[in-house]
């Protein structure tokens, strides 16, 4: 890729390379990191005053844009592909190193971890060790760790004297009951994410993983009309004609799970990690203390499965500054950091010791069986051409949950598309 | 330019004079800066693109290879997708160019009856225009939300079951052309208000006089005289309403599945998610010639038009 022919070439031929910031004051170095709005910016803030504090010749802004991980991964796009240096230090999904690597846009940090890298990486979770090396170069540093969970309301399952379901059948019954006896219409039995977005892939690979079933074949092409991927097409339909879910759950983004069950109105909901947090600390929580969170279920007869997610460091390949943006990605991506996140966010660490550290399991009593369930999360399909594979997948499944699309027309759909992704 | 054109296209050929001369280079490097500009922003892109239209070249994959009209032969002949697109952007359009004519004309005969302050309803008029696309998709994105918008809060005050606007493929896509007629007939309106003052008074007068009726003035005199503006009118909002994005974009995202999803829509996916700039530029080729199509059939129309006036 050395020619630039991006479609931005008009913008950046309007725009005289002469903006480029002066060296305003020598001793004074500004990063500036992106982040997005559901990775607590807020949190990033206290993180980064800890670093200017500590290293007083740098100051760090922070740029906070994207709602979902692909609005996020929209705006990073259009930065980079016109190769502007604005941006020093990006937080990026779990399933994009590969794209990053495939399109350069990630300093790799092999030369400057040198010598430790080994031992730097060998400290990681193995998942996020994996998912950060792409084709044997370290392309970013994980920064914190998540999965899906089972996050159910203590007060209503013991108001009928049930215990957290092991199954997804034991869940629609639960919350059949649960719903029959309360006989609120608000409140439904289960949510997750359904809108056309990133997480509804997860949606979709959750029961397919625990009816035990693969994305893709041996030879690795995907297998996208095994038995198992129709029963997850048949768990959703289920929960949709017993009217568990919400009638609009093909609208629902990840953030709208958090805030319909902080209102207390959900029973169960398929979430990530961060989700806690905000029910134990938000001021307008109905959930507060009502709350526990648990692995997922499966199908009977099989190991319960969930997505892996979480959130990378990646210094930009076009940073003016990438010796100090590398300092400050291994300060992010460091024990302590992982430490405070545990606290302040109920991010999930990036390291083993920390998930038995006291101060965070006095924050976060489930993150003794967390560990458990990250390090056997499941990972969405790695490929450089992930947005669209995952578009496929998101926008099949958005139709299907609206009713647009059989389970039948919806495979086929996936199909042919995807075999031209993986031609 | 005008003067030197002059000088050359005589029958008969003279030298220019030294003042010609010295006009016709003043003329040239005063058009340079200009056709500098529009080379590097107009042509320079629209040529680029067009150049990789014919490559596959994806920003995921190395790599930069001539295909010839691999490209346009299968968003042509393979891609459903991209003829689902086109097919709602037609419909788009089809819906919403009348709609907004239609509120937009009736807006404009509100403004221009004679109100004792002109402003609040001339406010009332622009607010929509002036607002940001993508703010107009966010709020009526809300008003049609499932549980907290104020449309189904209409619905259950009047006891009728709460909708799904945004997640059933046809109601979403109403509820699309009711935020872009909204949004549009503003437009209308302005250009229409304009055309609405234009028309003397006297000829109202004169049909008082000779007994005809409100609704027959509106037909025999505002329709026509009107017409000018209103094929303007239609121009503009055909133009944009192919290129619809902004709305359908912040509200549905193009679904549920792709129900909502336009042609422009589809290329931002291809080009800005999926860095297959090739495919994109190929699409964005294709659709530049269906807008043209659309906008020659009414040039054409007009020049028959004012050919008769």
């Amino acid at each position: 890729m050395t020619k630039f022919r991006a479609l931005f070439a008009s913008a950046a031929l309007a725009l005289p390379l002469a903006l480029a910031a002066p060296p305003a004051d020598a001793q004074q170095t500004t990063l500036r990191v992106f982040v997005g709005g559901q990775q607590r910016p807020d949190v990033m803030r206290q993180i980064l005053d800890l670093f200017q504090q500590r290293n007083p010749g740098m100051r760090v802004d922070v740029e906070v844009g994207g709602a979902t991980s692909d609005q996020q991964q929209q705006y990073l796009n259009t930065v980079l592909t016109s190769r502007d240096s604005v941006i020093d230090v990006m937080l990026i999904d779990v399933i994009r190193p590969a794209q990053f690597a495939a399109a350069g846009w990630a300093e790799p940090l092999d030369s400057y971890l040198g010598a430790e890298r080994d031992a730097v990486m060998g400290r990681y979770l193995p998942a996020y060790r994996e998912a950060n090396i792409v084709g044997g170069r370290v392309i970013a540093l994980p920064y914190f760790a998540d999965a899906q969970f089972l996050y159910y309301r203590t007060d209503l399952l013991q108001k009928y004297n049930l215990q957290p379901p092991r199954t997804w059948d034991e869940l629609m019954s639960h919350a059949r009951t649960v719903m029959q006896g309360e006989n609120n219409p608000n409140l439904r039995g289960f949510s997750t994410a359904g809108a056309p977005i990133e997480g509804t892939v997860c949606t979709m690979l959750v029961p397919m993983w625990g009816a035990g079933g693969q994305f893709l074949n041996a030879q690795g092409r995907p297998n996208v009309n095994s038995p198992e991927i129709r029963r997850s097409f048949q768990l959703w339909s289920d929960m949709k004609a017993q009217n568990v879910t919400p009638p609009n759950l093909a609208e629902i983004p990840t953030d709208r799970i958090r805030v319909d069950f902080q209102a207390g109105n959900l029973l169960f909901a398929m979430q990530w990690g961060y989700a806690w947090n905000r029910f134990q600390n938000d001021a307008d929580s109905q959930v507060k203390d009502k709350t526990r969170v648990a692995p997922l279920p499966a199908f009977a007869g099989n190991q319960p499965a969930t997505c892996i997610g979480g959130w990378q460091v990646a210094v930009s390949a076009f940073s003016r500054n990438k010796a100090q943006a590398v300092q400050l990605v291994r300060f992010l991506s460091s024990p302590e950091v992982s430490k405070m996140q545990a606290i302040l966010a109920s991010h999930l660490p990036v390291f083993p010791e920390v998930y038995s550290d006291p101060d965070v399991l006095r924050a976060n009593p489930w993150f003794e069986f967390a560990r458990n369930s990250v390090v056997t999360a499941r990972s969405r399909p790695v490929s450089p051409d992930y947005p669209e594979i995952s578009e496929i997948l998101r926008t099949n499944m958005n139709a299907f949950l609206a009713g647009t699309r059989t389970a039948d027309q919806a495979i086929a759909d996936m199909n042919s598309r995807l075999a031209r992704v993986y031609r | 330019m005008g003067a030197s054109v002059t000088a050359t296209t005589g029958a008969k050929r003279y030298k220019l004079s030294k003042l010609e001369k010295s006009e016709r280079l003043l003329g040239i490097a005063l058009l340079t800066p200009a056709a500098l500009l529009l080379l590097a922003v107009v042509v320079y892109p629209i040529v680029e693109l067009l150049i990789n239209s014919l490559y596959s070249y994806r920003l995921t994959r190395p790599g930069y290879r001539f295909i010839g009209l691999e490209n346009y032969a299968y968003a042509l002949f393979e891609d459903d997708r991209f003829w689902h697109a086109t097919l709602n952007t037609v419909i788009f359009a089809v819906v919403t160019v009348p709609g907004a004519l239609v509120v937009g004309l009736g807006l404009a005969l509100l403004a221009n009856q004679p109100f004792k302050v002109k402003w609040p309803v001339r406010l009332g008029l622009l607010l929509p225009w002036a607002l940001p696309l993508v703010f107009a998709g966010l709020i009526f994105r809300w008003f049609f939300e499932y549980r907290s918008g104020i449309v189904n809060a209409a619905f259950e005050f009047v006891g009728l079951p709460p909708q799904n606007w945004i997640t059933d493929p046809n109601l979403a896509f109403f509820a699309v052309c009711v935020a872009i007629v909204w949004k549009s007939s503003s437009f209308m309106a302005l250009i229409l208000l304009a055309g609405l003052q234009t028309i003397p008074k006297s000829l109202y007068e004169a049909a008082e006089v000779d007994g005809a009726s409100k609704f027959q003035q509106f037909v025999e005199i505002t329709l026509p005289m009107l017409k000018p503006a209103i094929v303007v009118a239609l121009i503009f909002r055909t133009i944009t309403a192919i290129q619809t994005f902004d709305i359908p974009y912040a509200m549905t995202n193009g679904g549920p599945g792709n129900a909502t999803e336009t042609m422009a829509m589809y290329i931002h996916k291809t080009t800005i998610d999926f860095l297959d700039l090739g495919y994109g530029s190929a699409l964005a080729a294709i659709m530049f010639v269906v807008s043209a199509i659309a906008t020659s059939v009414y040039l054409r129309h007009t020049r028959r038009d004012t050919g008769r006036n």
